[in-house]
């Protein structure tokens, strides 16, 4: 549905987007990662026709923005970072100019306007000017813009900025119920976000794609060697040394600081083969050792955590970069 | 381009901008009506509108200069770029807007007259072309002060580019007159202003090389021809002066004569102004 294919944007000497390639399928929600500065907003600004590329292309329902920028930006829904809004207009007016640009029907204006404005809840607002709106219903009202004229593809920008709790998840709804229909790009700094709507997730870091996969493949993947933490009875020495027996195990690293009289935080580390039988060989050592185990999970990284190894650029997340590299060069032979 | 067109002209009428310069355009239109035509007695209605044309410099500015800043400002040119029309129909519709409210104005000045023409007889003929150069070059004006509002940060240098801009057409010829008109001075003086433009183009660009060797070749032409041939130069500056200078073209038709010429110049600055703005816009998207 979306091909692009080798994306720059230079500013002078400055790649604010470096040769960016990925393909998004239709009915797919792309999440875009990175931190403040990263490029996004850049390439989402290309994908959408706003500012052209100094490299590459993007194609939307295989017209390219830049050969066919009238048909392909008919297929777009767009919600930039600051919602375009006019704020001398009221709202019901402002949606109709949106409609008219986009070449909406006129016998069909009417049901459009009324089915975004529904969509969006903001229909008890249709009369207010614009300027005089909340930065939630700003929001809202971008949203229902985008959206005018069932367009194939949605790219929104940080689409829960400024929204309250309650409207975020009735956002995160509506963007997961319009996925059955379109297929959607959006950016987040919030990671939460990205984990809960997103097919796939797209980090990037100064222009630079860096991975492009599932969330939980991403949390897996960069787990490394995986490890279970648990919280156990008993003296600190002898869990260490009862569990260091365990074969496979590879390191077990108490964690300082939380000071329970008896009580003992660690972690597990084992080598890759052994994984799958750890947890029970922990639970049977343990149990012959009569040390009480009280809490047990399996220490994935989180993607929050993912996303500050890869985009923190020092040597241990390069290393950790490369590992998944050789990793995906593998599933790929 | 309608929906541009319907949204910028309702945005005249929904802020004060546009009453704010009917207002003002009509009280100025009745005063000089009255001093010239009532308290002078002179039977031509031409004479109002030309000792009327140093308002352009106070009502372009106001009506052109948030036509393109102010949608860079507020970023809804996004939504505009984004939208499936052509930069060329934006332009288009945005200029026909500001055009229809200039053109609401002058429509008043129609009744003046036939208001005339109750007293005697007057030329309607001369009276009537004079409307419409008058309108003609308000509309140049017109795709000026957007062409400025298009390069500007915010409207506020909008507003004062079209006031230089405007300042500078009208007073062209005068500050050219007091230059001498010898071959050697003309050409000094054209290679400093090609000096400048040129150094305007590398503020613009940052490309050195490219403006110094264009720079350096444009000078070597210029040095050339006054070697081969010097006469070329004699006057040559007041002959680029008239073309700059917009406001003069309409004495003519404030001396009841209906200048073809000088309407073909006015459509020709509206098309040239234009055709930059659309390149303007296109080029910042590349920048």
């Amino acid at each position: 549905m979306i091909e692009v294919r080798n994306l720059t944007k230079k500013y002078g000497d400055h790649k604010a987007v470096d040769s960016l390639s990925f393909t998004v399928e239709q009915g797919e929600i792309l999440g875009f990662l990175g931190p403040n500065g990263a490029g996004k907003s850049t390439t989402m600004n290309m994908i959408t026709g706003y500012i052209s590329a100094s490299e590459g292309t993007a194609e939307i329902d295989g017209h390219d923005i830049f050969e066919e920028p009238e048909e392909a930006k008919k297929c777009i829904g767009y919600l930039p970072e600051i919602p375009p809004l006019y704020g001398d207009m009221r709202l019901r007016e402002y949606l109709k100019f949106v409609a008219e640009l986009k070449k909406v029907k006129k016998s069909e204006r009417k049901n459009t306007l009324d089915e975004v404005m529904k969509l969006t809840s903001i229909k008890e607002m249709e009369n207010r000017l614009i300027k005089n709106l909340s930065k939630g219903y700003k929001q809202r009202v971008g949203l229902a813009a985008a959206l005018i004229g069932n367009p194939e593809v949605l790219i929104l920008d940080e689409p829960t900025v400024g929204l309250d709790p309650k409207q975020i998840i009735e956002i995160r709804d509506l963007i997961r119920d319009l996925a059955r229909n379109h297929t959607v790009i959006l950016s987040s700094h919030i990671l939460s976000e990205v984990a809960a709507v997103c097919d796939r997730v797209l980090i990037i870091n100064k222009g630079k794609k860096i991975v492009i996969d599932t969330p939980e493949n991403l949390s897996r993947r960069m787990g490394g060697s995986s490890g279970v933490e648990m919280k156990i009875k008993g003296e600190e020495g002898i869990v260490k040394e009862v569990l260091s027996g365990i074969e496979g195990v590879t390191d077990v690293s108490i964690k300082k600081g939380k000071h329970e009289e008896g009580i003992v935080y660690l972690t597990v580390y084992s080598s890759k083969e052994k994984e799958e039988e750890l947890g029970e060989a922990i639970f049977y050592t343990l149990a012959e050792n009569r040390c009480p185990i009280l809490e047990m999970k399996a220490a994935s990284m989180s993607l929050e955590e993912v996303f500050l190894e890869v985009t923190n650029d020092t040597h241990a997340s390069k290393k950790k970069r490369r590992l998944l590299d050789s990793e995906k060069e593998k599933e790929e032979a | 381009m309608w929906a541009i067109y319907k949204r910028e002209l309702k945005a005249y009428f929904t802020s004060m901008l546009g009453y704010v310069f009917l207002t003002f355009f009509l009280v100025f239109l009745g005063i000089y009506f009255v001093v010239y035509n009532l308290a002078y007695q002179y039977a031509n209605f031409e004479l109002v509108l030309s000792g009327m044309d140093f308002i352009f410099i106070v009502i372009v500015p106001v009506i052109t200069m948030r036509i393109l800043a102010e949608e860079k400002k507020q970023k809804t040119d996004q939504l505009l770029f984004t939208s499936p029309i052509s930069i060329t129909e934006i332009v288009l519709g945005k200029y026909l807007a500001v055009v229809t409210v200039f053109g609401i104005a002058m429509c008043f000045s129609l009744f003046y007259p036939l208001i005339l023409s109750q007293f005697g007889t007057i030329g309607m003929g001369a009276a009537y072309a004079s409307i419409l150069g008058f309108f003609l070059m308000g509309c140049a004006y017109l795709s000026v002060g957007m062409f400025l509002s298009g390069v500007a940060e915010n409207q506020m240098i909008a507003a004062v580019l079209s006031v230089i801009v405007i300042l500078l057409s009208n007073l062209v010829e005068g500050i050219v007159s007091v230059l001498p008109t010898d071959s050697l001075s003309v050409w000094l003086i054209l290679a400093l202003i090609v000096l400048v433009i040129f150094g305007i183009v590398y503020w613009n660009t940052r490309n050195l090389t490219l403006t110094a060797v264009l720079a350096v070749i444009a000078e070597a032409v210029m040095a050339v021809v006054y070697v081969a041939k010097a006469s070329l130069y004699e006057g040559l500056l007041e002959k680029i002066a008239g073309c700059l200078a917009l406001g003069s073209r309409y004495n003519n038709f404030s001396m009841s004569i209906l200048d073809l010429e000088s309407c073909v110049y006015f459509l020709s600055a509206i098309v040239i102004f234009l055709v930059i703005t659309i390149q303007t816009l296109n080029r910042r998207r590349w920048s």
